[in-house]
């Protein structure tokens, strides 16, 4: 029997997974020596698209590496899709992909020999996994390059060969570690629309651990900031928003100066940006009160948005409070 | 994404834990088929396997009781009839000693080189088990799926064995069992089996010992040249310093090669080949005796037991190194 099933994605969207949470960490720890990577981590995740913040050396690898045993956590248990990591080692990566931040391939493999090898090693059969290779591999955007050594890849080449293998094996859940390093643009933009397809479409879970916050607020509907080894914020980035709602920013299409005099006038704090744009202060969560100072000041229309940045600024914010909330 | 959406799906029951070790070894073995000179050292390794067939065969036909030896020496005078019949009432009375004797020097000689094939294979399979996996990340890639460093370990292991078992067991059992189907009689399987078996141990003895030291080798450099040169190193440099009989004990001890060397000399026991042709035979001169017992003095093993232990350390330290360097980086 063919084990693969073609039929419209969408009718697997959300199906049932036994646990609601793919996540769930208690008292995560990891320590390096004196250095605590880890610290007391505990979390639910529920599936989606999860973004994972925090600077460097935050402890956002170290967290993925942990819930895939590549390293021992220290203490603190942790379930992925359930399973507990350490008393169901192997059961526990069964459904889950990987794509490292640094390369990774196998000297002297072609693209889609790699890919199909990967698939074989999560226990695919050869023509099965060879088969879905090629769809995978099209589907990241890889043309003939597939049958040329993954050693000869450029870095966009070898991030999108990445992706493939951890998706080869149609797993639930995928951890993507700085995905869209070293691809070029349209390459990032194919990307980033993969990957938030990757849920919407098939119901493929993903964490992805990015320093492009950009990116995690275009694809992610969930964040996991994570700062000193502890995590300090976990929301999904609707709330996030809606704590941040005070900020606006104005791009008028004309007579700035007029726009910037009414808005004092109005009482309001305003800031000129070096690239032309006012950055108003509000009390409101709403921008109703804006739209109505214009229209009974006859003010030119002008772009208008509402949190910009906010979750840079959350970011900012979350990384200086620091102290960690265990979500 | 319009292209997603017509995604096939695997919904299966993932294979079992068999599976994912033979894809490991299955695709090892491809990838170094591919080098040339594997496929020449394979090539040597079976026509050594046919050398062992084709000698096996021409002695079994030539020595029995109304074989072609017979037959050509009435073609000479009574002198040179006379001694063949000599010979093939030997194999008649004696044979453990003649065909056994003889069987074992076969293999012996075998052993010696299967095993440099092997080491040769070897060094162009070195890098490629561990070393290149460490220097690529491709170890995240192992354990970053339902494999544990000990499936890893089971699956280079199974590259290793099957690269030393088409170049040494392979030959050997292909060897022996050809020339036996040709055999005139039974007494050529009985008395060849005891020495088949003594070069199965052997084997089974590199087969192990070789491949743990091998991926200690691999995992302990960081880039192909360096583990290249580690593996000649501990082969051919420290090899030679061990074959100086003036070393003390302990740095002879310190080269496998060394230690191999012995332990085949005491499984085979090819002195005994010569001790007991000296014993039981009749009609042996005096000079023959002489030549025979210096020969089975040289091939005797000085220090099995030493060897034997030194081997297993060595084995049992790159199966350390192993486990210390498998961590993915």
């Amino acid at each position: 029997m063919n084990a693969l099933v073609t039929e419209p994605a969408a009718a697997l969207i959300g199906e049932p997974t036994t646990d609601p949470f793919i996540i769930e960490a208690v008292g995560l720890t990891k320590v390096y020596g004196a250095q605590r990577a880890l610290s007391d981590v505990t979390l639910r995740v529920p599936p989606g698209t999860i973004g994972l913040l925090g600077p460097n050396g935050a402890g956002k690898s170290t967290f993925i590496k942990c819930l895939l045993n590549l390293e021992t956590p220290t203490s603190g248990s942790a379930k992925v899709l359930g399973r507990d990591i350490r008393a169901r080692n192997r059961a526990s990566r069964e459904k889950v992909g990987y794509s490292p931040e640094q390369d990774c391939h196998i000297a002297g493999m072609a693209g889609c020999e790699y890919v199909t090898y990967c698939g074989q090693l999560s226990g695919m059969p050869f023509q099965v996994a060879r088969q879905r290779t090629h769809e995978i591999l099209d589907l990241v955007g890889m043309g003939q390059e597939r049958y040329r050594p993954v050693d000869t890849y450029s870095t966009g080449m070898r991030q999108r060969v990445k992706l493939a293998q951890a998706l080869v094996h149609d797993p639930e859940v995928v951890f993507l570690d700085e995905p869209t390093n070293g691809l070029d643009p349209s390459g990032r933009e194919h990307i980033l629309n993969l990957i938030g397809a990757l849920w919407s479409d098939l119901g493929i879970s993903v964490i992805m651990s990015s320093h492009l916050l950009r990116d995690i607020e275009r694809v992610c509907d969930r964040v996991i900031i994570i700062a000193n080894g502890r995590v300090v914020e976990h929301s999904s980035i609707e709330a996030l928003k809606n704590r941040h709602k005070r900020i606006v920013e104005l791009n008028p299409a004309s007579e700035p100066e007029r726009f910037c005099s009414v808005l004092e006038q109005a009482g309001l704090t305003v800031s000129r940006l070096s690239n032309g744009k006012l950055r108003v202060e509000s009390a409101s969560d709403s921008i109703e009160w804006m739209l109505e100072l214009m229209r009974s000041h006859n003010l030119p229309p002008a772009e208008i948005v509402a949190n910009p940045d906010a979750l840079h600024e959350m970011f900012i914010k979350s990384l200086a409070a620091g102290h960690g909330n265990h979500t | 994404m319009e292209i997603i959406r017509d995604l096939s799906r695997w919904r299966e029951t993932p294979r079992g834990l068999f599976y994912r070790w033979w894809t490991i070894v299955i695709t090892g073995l491809r990838q170094i088929a591919k080098t040339k000179l594997f496929r020449m050292l394979l090539f040597t390794a079976w026509t050594g396997g046919l050398a062992i067939a084709a000698t096996g065969f021409l002695f079994s036909q030539s020595v029995s009781s109304g074989g072609w030896l017979e037959s050509w020496a009435t073609n000479f005078n009574v002198r040179f009839q006379a001694i063949v019949s000599a010979f093939t009432a030997f194999v008649l009375l004696f044979p453990e000693v003649c065909i056994g004797g003889f069987f074992t020097l076969i293999f012996w000689v075998h052993s010696m080189v299967g095993l440099l094939l092997s080491m040769v294979a070897l060094t162009v399979l070195v890098p490629r088990l561990v070393t290149q996996d460490r220097a690529t990340n491709a170890l995240t890639v192992y354990l970053s799926r339902p494999l544990t460093s000990t499936d890893y370990l089971v699956g280079k292991l199974g590259i290793i064995v099957s690269v030393l078992a088409l170049m040494w067991t392979g030959p050997l059992l292909a060897g022996w069992m050809l020339s036996m189907v040709f055999a005139p009689d039974r007494d050529f399987i009985v008395y060849s089996f005891k020495p088949l078996l003594h070069a199965l141990l052997f084997n089974g003895i590199g087969l192990v010992s070789l491949a743990l030291i091998a991926l200690g080798v691999s995992a302990a450099g960081r880039t192909s040249r360096n583990t290249v040169m580690l593996w000649l190193g501990l082969w051919i440099v420290v090899g030679s310093i061990a074959k100086d009989r003036e070393m003390p004990i302990w740095i002879r001890r310190a080269s496998f090669s060394h230690n191999l060397s012995e332990i085949r000399q005491g499984v085979f026991k090819v002195e005994t080949v010569f001790t007991d042709a000296v014993a039981t035979l009749p009609l042996i001169d005096s000079k023959t005796v002489k030549s025979l017992t210096t020969a089975g003095r040289l091939t005797s093993a000085t220090d099995f037991h030493g060897a034997l232990w030194s081997l297993g350390a060595l084995s049992a330290l790159s199966l350390f190194v192993f486990l210390r360097k498998l961590r993915t980086e």
